[in-house]
């Protein structure tokens, strides 16, 4: 099942979500408000707070959407070498647990570690080349049929 | 009941064991991929290059920041590509710690902003580039070019501007590899030039366009910047990371030639 909420993936701007939230519930559709990817956004920046206070620049953007069980989604990024980067992803679903791990563009796992707890997952990876990379997102247990999730980064 | 003592020995055994292990595999097949589950490209900010631009050495910033004033263009894509532009060179002054060359970039960014209608979005950033400049705080006026580069696309993909909002980040990313380049060639190293290792990008940029309104695609400078992309997008793919010295200097003539027509219009030609 699709939430009304569920968004395709793309760059999410918090502000324009919760005004697209506001109008749902403004027209009375919040019974069926189970999930939405703003507050898996939050979560997924208080995930980053540690990484933060490292020195490490979280941006501003998120990335999300939702994704059914042991559904898989790639992120790719441009990863630059002799940076250090710091994936977080959460989700907002009580219960949910999930997973971010980073492989290059051969599909070689290239994290230098990763944890997974609960609703929050990360991964850090040092590049030991510039070019793509691709976080790959999954949702491994869920009391929902699709569980929204957002994804940020940081760097340092 | 007699099955109890095994149904407590189980439960008791599950509670052991840990949770479902997230031991991920050491390689995946990426071409296994829906292409529904590939998105498009996290296109990186300014300040993450420059974060290790900072770490290969002190290049000459100064020399590498442009001359004069770009005046406003009537054409929207023009402007949005020149407002990319200029807040990538809003960077360079950070690195080049030229406060009076950073507020004026700022007041320039505010002026573009107000020709394409998102000027709001980002008052504020441009107070706070001119007061951080003003208090010589580089780090933050460069975390506040790269918010005032986040907000203007966040505000134009509110007006439902998403190709101009591309158009913005585009012009960010030309100047930023016409500075690399320049910098690169002038202090030649591998670790230097691998930085400029971004074939999915390249593509991302082209295939960006290719999506973007027939009006927008048959626009000459942006027809234009997509045959300089797709020149770049091999010089990056083929050779991996160990990109030479002849290819950098061939993306820096490429990118100095787009971004002076970026600047000034079909003056430019």
């Amino acid at each position: 099942m699709t939430t009304p909420m569920s968004i395709p993936f793309m760059p999410l701007q918090l502000r324009r979500l919760i005004a697209a939230g506001t109008v749902l519930l403004a027209v009375g559709m919040a019974p069926f408000l189970h999930a939405t990817v703003d507050d898996s956004v939050s979560f997924a920046y208080e995930a980053a707070l540690p990484y933060y206070k490292q020195g490490f620049t979280i941006r501003k953007d998120a990335w999300g959407g939702d994704l059914g069980l042991h559904d898989r989604k790639a992120v790719s990024a441009q990863l630059f070498k002799g940076n250090t980067y710091w994936f977080l992803m959460a989700t907002e679903v009580k219960g949910a647990t999930l997973s971010v791990h980073i492989y290059d563009d051969k599909g070689n796992l290239v994290e230098a570690e990763s944890w997974q707890k609960g609703r929050f997952a990360g991964a850090r990876v040092n590049p030991k080349a510039t070019g793509t990379y691709f976080a790959i997102v999954q949702i491994l247990k869920s009391p929902e049929d699709r569980t929204t999730w957002a994804l940020v980064y940081g760097y340092k | 009941m007699k099955n109890f003592p095994l149904l407590m020995s189980l439960v008791c055994l599950m509670t052991l064991l840990p949770a479902r292990a997230d031991v991920p595999p050491k390689k995946i097949t990426l071409s296994d991929f829906p292409a529904a589950a590939v998105d498009e490209v996290v296109v990186p900010v300014p300040s993450e290059i420059f974060a290790v631009l900072d770490k290969l050495g002190n290049p000459n910033w100064k020399s590498q920041l442009r001359d004069g004033k770009a005046r406003t263009p009537e054409d929207r894509a023009r402007t949005a590509l020149l407002l990319g532009n200029i807040i990538a060179e809003g960077f360079v002054a950070v690195e080049a710690e030229d406060a009076e060359r950073v507020k004026e970039i700022g007041r320039q960014v505010l002026t573009l902003a107000d020709a394409i209608n998102v000027r709001k979005s980002v008052i504020a950033r441009c107070k706070s580039i001119t007061d951080k400049a003003d208090s010589r705080d580089w780090k933050g006026v460069r975390a506040e070019f790269d918010g005032a580069l986040q907000d203007v696309r966040a505000a134009m993909d509110e007006l439902n501007d998403r190709d101009l909002s591309q158009l913005v980040s585009l012009g960010g990313w030309l100047r930023g590899t016409e500075v690399l380049t320049s910098i690169v060639q002038s202090s030649f190293s591998k670790d230097g030039a691998e930085l400029l290792h971004q074939p999915e990008l390249v593509n991302y940029f082209d295939r960006c366009i290719g999506s973007m309104s027939p009006r927008l695609r048959k626009n000459p400078l942006v027809s234009h910047i997509r045959d300089t992309l797709r020149k770049i997008g091999p010089v990056v793919s083929e050779s991996g990371p160990s990109i030479t010295l002849e290819n950098v200097k061939f993306i820096h003539s490429l990118t100095s030639e787009v971004n002076q027509q970026i600047v000034l219009g079909s003056e430019g030609n």
